[in-house]
């Protein structure tokens, strides 16, 4: 079961006493949490595919936080951000929140106020999780089709009736109708909305 | 032939005989010649009577005594005489000669005597007869001709002046004025034609057409004319020429010739060194001129003094009060006090003030006047310089000098906010970790039951960082006794205090702020950091310039030595005093009454005092103000 699965909460802060005060916070509310003093530490780690956010101190040393945001970002690697820092401005703030970051917090901050953001970013993290096991699911029994399956669903989906698909693709209305049966089987779509609907998500997804 | 016959013609041969003798002796009387004759055989003399009167003696008959005749002619010339008249009887010469008698009165006269040997058929001479002329009043008008005409040579060669006639009787050239055209006296003087090929070839002309209005109009002149002597010389002649008119009839011209060349050669030399000055006074823009500025008269005032005030040179002189009246009016009264005094002491002045040109430029004038002891009271010469880019250039630099001290300002409260901003990251830090280590604790506490173990954990992790911010601040205060690697150097601090008055001049009279400074002894040093050093002074400056800003007052720097070789720097102002409690507060960082300051002023100066092994501290003055001192360990003159 997913929901079984431990979310972790990844602290990148150069302060030793900043990243140990916000790991045992963390905790202290049952969460998973692991520190690194750098980006590129964090990045060393192998990745989870549990549930997970970063909060991440803006002032680094070597590469500044929304710097690392954007490597991140570049990299595909797709983990919902917690800014945090002693010396913010606006401008700094709007930029990390343009680049989709889920809060800006200025130390110091309520504690409440990280770990509502904690959990704002990990259920945003849930819900990318789901959405791409869907699109991972779909692009499989999609991967199933034969081509000319494929072919024809491609048409059903654009809204054509048998017919106008049999005189398209050069095949009798009964074998077009064969066709058909297969792909609402091996897609497991009950109705031809529901095809229609997994035909758009897979067009919206990376091809792998 | 009958006796009555030869009777009278006898008588009239005697009558004609008598007569002819008569007119004889009147004819030598008149002039005053007398004859002799000289027996030769018997040696005898005879003298006419006019003879005697030339030599003084009154006239007798028969023969004279040669001895009185040899003791009257002069001693000097007796024996010239005896030996003439010796070798008159041994040669076919005939004697002439000019001696000197001496008068029985003492009177010398001199005389012209000639002679004549008559000798018999062997050739013998028996008879000397010669005529005696009295030339003593001739001789003496020669004389004086004789010395006017030397005179006149002299005079002429001297002055390199010829003269010349020319009339009915001929042309006359005096021997200098050969010597000026550098012909040769022997061939005469010139014609026209050849006077006229001596004539530099671009004057030959116009002389030619001169000579023509002399011949036809008798019109005389004076004109300089430029000659080529025969030698290939050039030189410069005035010739004056005059018509010289008798009785309403023209008889000819008289002239001078003077060698003018010298003359003219050096007035071409002052021409050009003129133009070369006008040339360097124009390019200068400097003007000289000399004036009597109590009498106004103006003596000289080159062309470029009049351009300088906007006058055309060319318009002729320039009266002494319209160059007065371009004098600004605001300039014009410490103007004449300047030059009152100057003239009554007999100075010289160099004096500064403004002009409004005629153009209506304002222009920035300097006027250097110098007076002689030998010149009348209120004379100077002098020059008029235009220092108007100069005052310009002065004035950017002024600006320049603003911009700097503004520049510092600035310079230092950036300082200050970036200092302030790195401190307030610094610090904030575990600031923000204790309070998010405190939250941790009490969630931990909250736990059923409580964790105790982690709570204690991040009660320790709060004591931690509530260190480390006391590590930080304390990093700071010490920042300049261990940040910074000792970078001593004698330093002279009066030296110092001068650059950084010169420094903020600017910015304290702008806010009416005078800085004076008291340096008791001559040349105080210490060891020191320079540059941290100069932190102080601008510090503790600044503050006071920032304490007047809206009062203006007075800012005073002074220092002097205790026994104990330390050097007080004491910094003064008349401005809003300190704060009424307690004043050691005001060295604290982040401690501070203005609105824009920052706090780290004064913080950072006990720093850099501290760190030099001295103290500072404020005390309130008694009547307005505060006064900061610091002391630093003074270096012996043995440094100097």
């Amino acid at each position: 079961m997913k929901s079984a699965a431990v979310p972790t909460v990844f602290i990148v802060d150069d302060d030793r006493g900043m990243r140990q005060s916000i790991q045992d916070l963390v905790e202290s509310v049952g969460l998973r949490a692991e520190s690194f003093a750098t980006g590129g530490e964090f990045l060393k780690r192998k990745p989870t595919n549990d549930p997970s956010c970063l909060v991440l101190d803006v002032r680094l040393p070597q590469m500044s936080g929304l710097d690392f945001q954007r490597q991140l970002a570049e990299t595909g690697m797709q983990i919902p951000i917690i800014f945090i820092t002693a010396h913010g401005d606006i401008p700094m703030s709007v930029r990390a929140l343009k680049s989709g970051a889920v809060e800006f917090l200025t130390k110091p901050f309520r504690d409440q106020d990280l770990l509502d953001a904690i959990q704002e970013a990990l259920q945003r993290d849930r819900a990318t999780q789901e959405q791409q096991a869907e699109i991972h699911d779909l692009q499989e029994r999609y991967g199933t089709l034969t081509a000319r399956e494929q072919q024809v669903m491609a048409l059903v989906v654009s809204g054509m009736l048998n017919k106008q698909i049999a005189s398209e693709i050069g095949a009798s209305e009964a074998t077009v109708k064969v066709h058909r049966g297969n792909v609402m089987h091996k897609m497991k779509a009950g109705s031809v909305v529901d095809l229609v609907r997994m035909a758009d998500k897979l067009k919206h997804s990376p091809r792998k | 032939m009958a006796d009555e016959d030869v009777q009278q013609t006898l008588e009239d041969l005697s009558r004609e005989l008598r007569e002819s003798k008569a007119r004889l002796e009147e004819a030598q009387r008149i002039a005053q010649v007398g004859h002799y004759y000289w027996n030769l055989i018997e040696n005898r003399v005879i003298w006419s009577d006019e003879l005697y009167r030339i030599y003084g003696l009154s006239p007798q008959k028969g023969p004279i005594d040669m001895a009185i005749c040899r003791e009257m002619i002069h001693p000097e010339d007796r024996d010239f005489v005896f030996r003439s008249a010796e070798e008159a009887l041994h040669s076919e010469a005939r004697p002439d000669i000019e001696h000197r008698v001496v008068r029985p009165d003492g009177e010398v006269r001199t005389v012209h005597a000639l002679g004549s040997v008559k000798r018999d058929a062997t050739g013998r001479p028996y008879e000397m007869f010669g005529t005696v002329q009295d030339i003593t009043d001739r001789k003496r008008g020669e004389d004086v001709l004789k010395r006017t005409q030397f005179y006149l040579r002299e005079g002429e060669r001297i002055a390199h002046i010829g003269s010349w006639a020319f009339n009915e009787s001929g042309h006359y050239w005096s021997d200098e004025l050969y010597k000026i055209y550098g012909l040769d006296p022997q061939n005469g003087a010139p014609t026209v034609e050849q006077y006229l090929n001596l004539i530099h070839p671009e004057e030959r002309a116009s002389m030619a057409e001169t000579i023509k209005l002399m011949q036809e109009q008798h019109c005389g002149h004076d004109l300089i004319e430029r000659i080529v002597r025969p030698d290939g010389q050039l030189r410069f002649v005035r010739a004056v020429a005059v018509p010289v008119v008798e009785h309403g009839v023209f008889k000819g011209f008289i002239g001078t010739t003077m060698d003018v060349t010298e003359q003219e050669l050096l007035t071409q030399e002052l021409r050009r060194e003129q133009a070369y000055l006008a040339e360097a006074q124009s390019l200068a823009h400097i003007g000289s001129w000399a004036c009597n500025l109590i009498t106004r008269e103006i003596f000289h005032s080159s062309d470029e003094n009049a351009r300088l005030y906007g006058f055309d040179p060319s318009q002729g002189a320039i009266p002494f009060d319209d160059f007065y009246n371009t004098i600004l009016v605001e300039d014009e009264r410490a103007l004449r006090v300047q030059l009152e005094n100057a003239i009554r002491a007999g100075a010289d002045y160099d004096v500064e003030f403004r002009i409004r040109r005629t153009d209506g430029a304002i222009r920035f004038m300097r006027g250097i006047g110098h007076h002689d002891a030998a010149q009348k009271f209120g004379e100077y010469v002098g020059i008029t310089v235009d220092i108007t880019e100069r005052k310009r250039a002065e004035e950017e630099h002024e600006k320049l000098r603003q911009l700097e001290a503004d520049l510092a300002h600035i310079n230092r409260v950036n300082t200050m906010g970036e200092l302030a901003a790195a401190l307030a990251h610094e610090i904030k830090q575990p600031i923000a970790a204790s309070i998010t280590s405190a939250n941790a604790c009490f969630r931990w506490l909250a736990h059923d039951p409580p964790d105790l173990e982690r709570a204690r954990a991040a009660a320790a992790r709060i004591e931690q960082d509530g260190n480390r911010a006391a590590d930080i601040i304390d990093r700071l205060r010490s920042f300049y006794k261990r940040g910074l690697p000792p970078k001593r150097e004698i330093v002279d601090v009066k030296e110092m205090i001068r650059e950084m008055s010169a420094l903020f001049r600017t910015e304290a009279v702008r806010h009416s702020i005078q800085i004076h400074s008291e340096l008791h002894e001559d040349r105080p040093r210490v060891l020191a950091d320079r540059v941290q050093l100069q932190q102080v002074f601008m510090n503790l400056m600044l503050n006071a310039i920032e304490a007047m800003k809206d009062s203006g007052g007075e800012l005073q720097i002074s220092s002097r030595l205790t026994p104990d070789s330390h050097l007080i720097i004491s910094i003064s102002d008349t401005g809003v005093g300190l704060p009424l409690e307690d004043g050691e507060k005001i060295f604290d960082a982040f401690h501070t009454t203005k609105s824009q300051g920052t706090g780290m002023g004064l913080a950072i100066t006990r720093s850099i005092v501290e760190a030099h092994g001295g103290r500072v501290w404020a005390t309130a003055n008694a009547e307005a103000g505060a006064t900061f001192h610091f002391t630093l360990p003074a270096k012996g003159e043995a440094n100097a």
